[in-house]
Parts: C-alpha cells; sequence; structure tokens
C-alpha cells in the first residue's frame, strides 16, 4: 500500500486563521479550525492525505526526519533547526500570510549590547539557542552564556540575565527595551528534501501552494558586527543579600500556592487566578519571582534563588543532564503526585518495554526506536539505561500523546491518573519516577541572613506537608 | 592555523587505497578509521614532520580535545561561518551557559596555551592533533593538522623562518617540485579601507576576490580610480619575481603610503625565497578567514598539489586575553601529506 502523504499543521493561535485559508484553498482538515482535541485529521476528497496536528516548534523537526512530507509552520522555529543543521532536509517552500512574531534581542532600559559586550560575558536568555548563537557570532560578542530556558526567556532579565532573546510583544509586555531584530518571523511551508525529490505530493501541494503568499519579510537578520571587542575578564559579582523566591505559573500554580497557604505564606500578587511577574511577600530582604518550574533547577544551581518551587521530574530533568549542577532537593512538598514513564500504544501485544523492543524488531533488528519526550535528557537516560541498543531521541514541546504509535515508538510522559492516556490508546508500560513538587535549593547553605530564612522556609513547607499527610 | 584549503577537497573515507568504504550505519558520517596501511604512513610523515620541526626548536605540545567555545568567539579567532560548522554542546557542566567545542582549530588552542603559561620572548612550538569541523556529506570531519607556531618572533624574521622550515619540511617528506603563493592581509586592508569598505565588507570583498570574482576589483578601481593601476597590477599579474614587487610599490605607494609596512613585508620574504632558490606568485590573497591574519598568508605546494598553509596573526594572543605578542604559523592536514608522500619518500 503507498504510504499516504502526511502533512503537519500547527495548533495554538495560527489554527484558526489557518483553518478558514486552507478551506478557501480546498484543505479541509474538518475539526481542525474547531480546535478539535484529536491529533489526526483527514482530508475531505484527499483519500491520501493526512493531517497530523503538532506544537508548532515540533513541526520542522518531523518534517527533516521525514516522518512528514509537508508542513506549515514559523519560520523561527525553521530557523532555529536550519541555522545549526544547516544540510538538514527541509526546503522552505512559500512565504503564507498569516502573523508572525519578530524576534528581538532586549534588555533594561538603558541597556547597550555594546557596553556589556565590552564588559565581560554577557548572559543572555532565549527559547532559541541556535538563533541566539547565529545572531550574537555575527554581532562579534566576544563571549556570552546562553540560558536555553524552557519558555518566558523575557522573565530572565535583568535581575537573572542581561539580556533575552524573545518575541517582540513579550518583551515589552515585561517593560524591556528592544534592542535589535534577530529574525523578522513569517509562517512558511516547508517541505521534506527527499518527499519532493521522489514522490508525488500534487494532491496536498497543489491546495498548499493555493494558500495566500506573505509579503512581507521573514527570516534572519544578520546583525552588523561591533567592531574592537576583545575578550574581557568577566564583570566582578557582588554578594546577595536578598533572599530570592521563585514560584511557579501555570498548572503548577494551584498546587504552590496551597501549600504555600498551609505553610502560613502568602505572597501578594501570587494567588489562584491572579499572577504577578514579582509578586510581594511581608518579610523584609525577600524578593518573589514567578517563572516556569522547568527553568527553576538552572536557575538555583546558577545562583539566582534561594529556593524554588517545581517538580521532581523537572529537578531529575536537569541532574540528568548535568549531574555536577549544585542544586538539590530541599523538600518533599507531596503535591501534585504523579509518575513518569515509558508509555507505548495499548495495542502493543507485550508485558514489559524488554518484549517491546524484541517485537518492534521482530523483522530487522536494527531499527532504530524512536522515544518521544518533552523530557529530552531522560528519555535519553532511558534509553541507555534499558540497553535499546540504536535509538533517536525526539524532543517535542507539546501534544505528545498523539505521537505513539505513528511516530515514536515510546513517548516518556507523566500521568496523573491515566485517563488521558487511556482516552489516546496509550498505556505506561515502565515507570521511570514518581513525582511530586518540592521546594529545592543551593547545595551549598548560603550563610548569614539568607541562610536561617532558608532554613525557616524550609521547616515551615516541611511541617505543613507532614501535617497534611 | 586554520588550515581552509583542503578540506573543501577531502576525500570521502576510504581505505588506503582510496576504495570507498560503503555506509552501513555503523559510523558516523564524516569519520574514519585508518587501517594498518594508512597508519604507518601517518606515523612516518608525523615522525618526519616532528623531527625536523625538533631540530630547528619547535617543541611538541597537545592541547585538549574540548575547549570552551568562548575562546574562539571572539572576532580575529574564527569567522562566523567556520564557528557554524564548529562541534559545540552543553557538556556537563552547562547549566552555567558555557558550550564547549571539539578543537576546531589548533592555533587558537596553542595561543591559549601560550597564554595560560604567561611565556614571553620567541616560543616555538608544534604540535600534531586532530580539529572537528562540519562538512557535508562524508568528507572528514576530524581532520589530523600538524603544524608549527612561532611567537615573539615579528614581521619579517618570523616569516622567513617559517616559509624555510615549510620548505624543509616538505622536503623532508620527500616531496618535489616545491613552489610558493604569497599574499599580505594587511595589504588586501590598506586597499580595501581605501576604497571605503567597512570591516564586514571587507571580508566579503576578501573571499569574493579569492574565489576569483573579477568584479570586485572592477568595483574597487570605480570607488578609488587613482588606484586602478595598482589594483589590476595585483589583481591581474601574477608577480613572481622582486622586480614585480617593485612595480607595484611603484603604483601603490602614491596613493597609498599606508601600503610601506605590508610592501616591505612581502618583499623581505620574496628576497628570502629567491635565495632559498623556491620559486613563488605574488596573489591578492591566499587564506580564508580573513579577519583573522594580519600579515604574511602563504600557501605551499608540491607540483599542483598544495601541501600547507599559513601566515602572520600578531593580534591572536591579545585577542583572546593575553598580553600582544608577534605570532605566525603553518598547518597541513597530515592525511593529506600521507597521501602524497611517494613511498619510502619521508626521511
Amino acid at each position: 500500500m503507498t504510504r499516504p502523504i502526511r502533512v503537519a499543521l500547527p495548533r495554538g493561535d495560527l489554527r484558526e486563521p489557518l483553518a478558514e485559508q486552507l478551506r478557501a484553498a480546498g484543505f479541509v482538515a474538518e475539526g481542525y479550525g474547531e480546535g478539535s482535541r484529536s491529533y489526526r485529521f483527514d482530508v475531505e476528497d484527499r483519500p491520501t492525505v493526512q493531517v497530523r496536528v503538532f506544537s508548532d516548534a515540533d513541526i520542522p523537526i518531523q518534517v527533516a526526519l521525514g516522518q512528514y512530507d509537508l508542513g506549515i509552520a514559523s519560520r523561527t522555529w525553521t530557523d532555529e533547526l536550519l541555522v545549526r543543521y544547516r544540510h538538514e532536509s527541509i526546503v522552505p517552500l512559500r512565504s503564507l500570510d498569516l502573523g508572525s512574531e519578530r524576534l528581538v534581542v532586549a534588555g533594561a532600559p538603558g541597556t547597550s549590547i555594546e557596553r556589556l559586550a565590552a564588559g565581560g560575558a554577557v548572559q543572555v536568555s532565549t527559547e532559541y539557542p541556535n538563533l541566539a548563537h547565529h545572531y550574537l557570532n555575527r554581532l562579534r560578542v566576544p563571549d556570552y552564556r546562553l540560558y536555553d530556558v524552557w519558555a518566558q526567556a523575557e522573565a530572565w532579565p535583568p535581575d537573572d540575565a542581561e539580556l533575552a532573546i524573545a518575541a517582540a510583544s513579550a518583551v515589552e509586555r515585561e517593560g524591556l527595551e528592544v534592542l535589535g531584530d534577530v529574525h523578522r518571523g513569517g509562517v512558511w511551508l516547508i517541505g521534506n528534501r527527499d518527499a519532493l525529490a521522489e514522490r508525488d505530493l500534487r494532491e496536498a501541494l497543489e491546495p498548499l501552494l493555493m494558500l495566500p503568499r506573505g509579503d512581507g519579510e521573514s527570516g534572519l537578520v544578520v546583525p552588523p558586527a561591533i567592531g574592537g571587542l576583545r575578550r574581557a575578564p568577566s564583570r566582578a559579582t557582588s554578594e546577595r543579600e536578598c533572599f530570592r523566591i521563585a514560584v511557579p505559573d501555570g498548572h503548577a500554580q494551584r498546587h504552590t500556592v496551597a501549600a504555600l497557604a498551609s505553610a502560613g505564606i502568602a505572597f501578594d500578587g501570587y494567588e489562584e487566578g491572579r499572577t504577578m511577574r514579582r509578586p510581594l511577600s511581608d518579610l523584609d530582604g525577600v524578593e518573589v519571582k514567578v517563572m516556569r518550574p522547568q527553568d527553576m533547577p538552572r536557575a538555583v544551581a546558577l545562583g539566582r534563588f534561594d529556593l524554588a518551587v517545581t517538580g521532581r521530574d523537572w529537578l531529575e530533568v536537569h541532574r540528568t543532564a548535568f549531574p555536577a549542577a549544585p542544586v538539590v532537593e530541599l523538600c518533599d512538598l507531596a503535591r501534585s503526585k504523579y509518575r513518569l514513564g515509558a508509555v507505548v500504544s495499548e495495542d502493543l501485544p507485550v508485558e514489559s518495554i524488554r518484549e517491546a523492543v524484541a517485537y518492534w524488531r521482530r523483522d530487522d533488528p536494527s531499527r532504530p526506536i524512536r522515544l518521544a519526550s518533552e523530557y529530552a535528557s531522560l528519555a535519553d537516560d532511558y534509553a541507555r539505561g534499558r540497553h535499546l541498543g540504536r535509538y533517536r531521541v525526539i524532543p517535542i514541546s507539546g501534544a505528545s500523546e498523539g505521537f505513539v504509535p505513528e511516530d515514536a515508538e515510546i513517548l516518556i510522559e507523566g500521568a496523573e491518573t491515566g485517563t488521558t492516556l487511556r482516552a489516546n490508546r496509550l498505556r505506561m508500560i515502565d515507570v521511570i519516577m514518581e513525582s511530586t513538587n518540592c521546594a529545592i535549593g543551593a547545595a551549598e547553605r548560603p550563610v548569614g541572613r539568607r541562610g536561617e530564612l532558608r532554613d525557616e522556609f524550609v521547616e515551615r513547607l516541611r511541617a505543613a506537608a507532614l501535617a497534611a499527610g | 592555523m586554520p588550515v581552509e584549503t583542503a578540506e573543501s577537497e577531502a576525500d570521502p573515507a576510504s581505505t588506503p587505497e582510496g576504495d570507498p568504504v560503503p555506509d552501513n550505519g555503523l559510523r558516523t558520517s564524516g569519520m574514519r578509521d585508518l587501517g594498518p596501511d594508512e597508519m604507518r604512513r601517518f606515523r612516518r610523515v608525523e615522525r618526519a614532520f616532528l623531527e625536523t620541526a625538533e631540530a630547528r626548536g619547535y617543541l611538541e605540545v597537545r592541547t585538549p580535545t574540548i575547549e570552551p567555545l568562548h575562546l574562539y568567539t571572539a572576532a580575529g579567532t574564527l569567522s562566523p561561518q567556520l564557528l557554524d560548522r564548529v562541534y559545540s554542546f552543553l557538556d556537563w557542566d552547562g547549566w552555567s551557559g558555557e558550550r564547549v567545542v571539539l578543537r576546531p582549530d589548533a592555533t587558537v588552542a596553542v595561543a591559549r596555551w601560550l597564554t595560560e603559561h604567561g611565556l614571553e620572548g620567541p616560543q616555538r612550538l608544534a604540535y600534531v592533533q586532530p580539529v572537528y569541523r562540519f562538512v557535508p556529506g562524508d568528507g572528514d570531519r576530524e581532520q589530523w593538522q600538524c603544524g608549527v607556531e612561532l611567537f615573539g618572533v615579528p614581521a619579517p624574521e618570523g616569516d622567513s623562518e617559517l616559509l624555510l622550515l615549510a620548505r624543509d619540511l616538505l622536503a623532508a617528506l620527500g616531496l618535489e617540485g616545491l613552489r610558493c603563493e604569497l599574499a599580505h592581509a594587511g595589504l588586501a586592508r590598506v586597499i580595501f579601507a581605501a576604497a571605503g569598505l567597512d570591516a564586514v565588507e571587507q571580508l566579503e570583498a576578501y573571499d569574493r576576490m579569492l574565489e576569483g570574482d573579477a568584479g570586485i576589483v572592477d568595483r574597487l578601481v570605480e570607488a578609488r580610480p587613482e588606484s586602478a593601476s595598482a589594483l589590476r597590477l595585483l589583481s591581474d599579474v601574477d608577480g613572481n619575481a622582486a622586480g614585480y614587487l617593485a612595480n607595484l610599490r611603484a603604483a601603490l605607494l602614491p596613493d597609498l603610503p599606508a601600503a610601506e609596512a605590508p610592501l616591505a613585508d612581502l618583499e623581505a620574504v620574496a628576497r628570502t625565497l629567491d635565495a632559498a632558490g623556491l620559486p613563488y606568485r605574488v596573489l591578492p590573497g591566499t587564506a580564508r578567514n580573513f579577519e583573522y591574519y594580519s600579515g604574511v598568508t602563504f600557501r605551499m605546494f608540491a607540483g599542483a598539489e598544495e601541501c600547507l598553509a599559513g601566515g602572520r596573526y600578531d593580534g591572536l594572543t591579545e585577542t583572546i586575553g593575553g598580553t600582544s605578542a608577534p605570532a605566525s604559523g603553518f598547518g597541513a592536514d597530515l592525511l593529506r601529506l600521507a597521501r602524497l608522500v611517494p613511498a619510502g619518500g619521508a626521511r
């Protein structure tokens, strides 16, 4: 049977306007525009075409791997891949008339990149490390440190990084000053080079090439080099006096607010349903900041915070990648409990991961096993620990339940009750760890008042967790 | 020194006899094995190289395979284009935001070694070690470089010493028909600057000139008609004797007195080569990675085969955080030399 023509489409904000344009071009994936929770769609009157929905960031990777023949994705994520892996098999085919944000470099008002670069290593936070390297190298910044964060890079400056490379609207919301353009954005139709060279893709390609063409500028910005800079010794940093706490937003916020409340701790601007970037504490010399829990272990290891509330899974992800990072768990908050493990298709006729590997390799002993996961370092660690032999880790940033079985054999994923897994005909075959939320801190206890405050917070959180059973 | 010229022609992974090794998925693209025959040739070249270098006072050093990326990001080390091809990654300490690289170039690492040890005065160093850079397809991504670095000896004495050493090394390998191509990065800079090109435009213009793009000379002539004769002399005539440099001096200096020092360097080197009986040609440029070089650059050939390349890079030690020191060197692709060496050739 001929393999279907596979098309990857984005979820999120692009979904609605794109669905309208697709419909006008005669490419109707019923339910796509309405935000159906399905991951896969048939296309009306085009029986050989299949559509799969991904996070925007994952589409270029899927097309480059050849798992999808065509895709529509923002140009920033495509270039994030191409700028490092320039010989990847992606062909950008057509700029589309869909809005996409430009990426900028920004810092606190009054910041000058030249001045920072002349004074030692420049700290830059970003979700786009490859674009950031490309930009900073062409700018000829002699020395820099990149914090490739999970999300909200704009939240790091000015206290936790000097510059952020992030979407223009996001840095403006944070009150940062835009210092230059890094990428002009754009949304593009992209294709897999081999598929375009070998396969007849007309049934999908013809309507997709009829989508309205974007006429705005898109793509990489090559900045003029800063002249005359040499490497300089790093800036001396003075010992921080205030005690800094990081608390999470998103799903973890509700559990954290409850855990803090049970310990008698409250921050003005950090309640259920209300979040300020920098909530206020009644205690003198205590600063609070809201950030993504995934990025907290690194921020603590860097010495930016004395205490942070995150999930044990994210601490483990960080320590798997960087075993020497000076960050430890201080106490278990015993909330937000779930299991993290290897998830496979419910239909797989096996009882263990070992049997599963044998099943997948029954016809081809050298077949690579594909592991998709948001927890890329844990997936890598798991594959090595279980001796999977030849394997590929596919880093993903969402829509994870749709990967198995077509786009990966194994999903390394968390599950609270298992309901979502069952609804997607998946099951956890191997548990890697049980995770709850926890307070983390530096491996070395700070001295002076910061140390005392850390002891006090940890004691209160621990007592509250014990009392809650 | 960044050996740029040979790798684009690098053979795919091959047996010593040159037969391609089939890709059965067990070997990483661009990485190759060296079998017994090839290792025998490798060691012969390595031995001849190190012994000849040591006899001239160049002592062997070895630097780590992994270096911090920031050693290579400052202007004057690796160009942004080369930086796009390094193997950089986050190692176990990568939480700090500091990336590391598999050594993409030997000279910068040796300069770092010298800077860290605070050595002053003339230092003569030699190395044999691999460098790692991405090359499309199955071209060699691990390249064994052998080279020398001469710190603390300014132009033109240092340049002359290196050229004679290069000749002796190739002769020790049994290679014949040696000849040299010379250029001066400073001369190109003086001309570009006079034509109003900024630093980035100079890099682009230099690359285009190396590629033989006649349009770039037309553009320069248009921007600076008073230098037309000198530009034409430089780009259209392959000078191969001291007389050529005298003509260049006559055409260039009235308009561009800043060309005096580069021309004097070239003339001194040409005198050395004339005295040694080594044929040479003077070209507008010989080496990529233009911003790295400050003085004479050269390539040496055995017949039609390029064997080694080098030049002067006086700003390097200061760029990476050390004190200013005159510096020059050359490097060669050792496996390429091993293929060129006649059987029983290396003495």
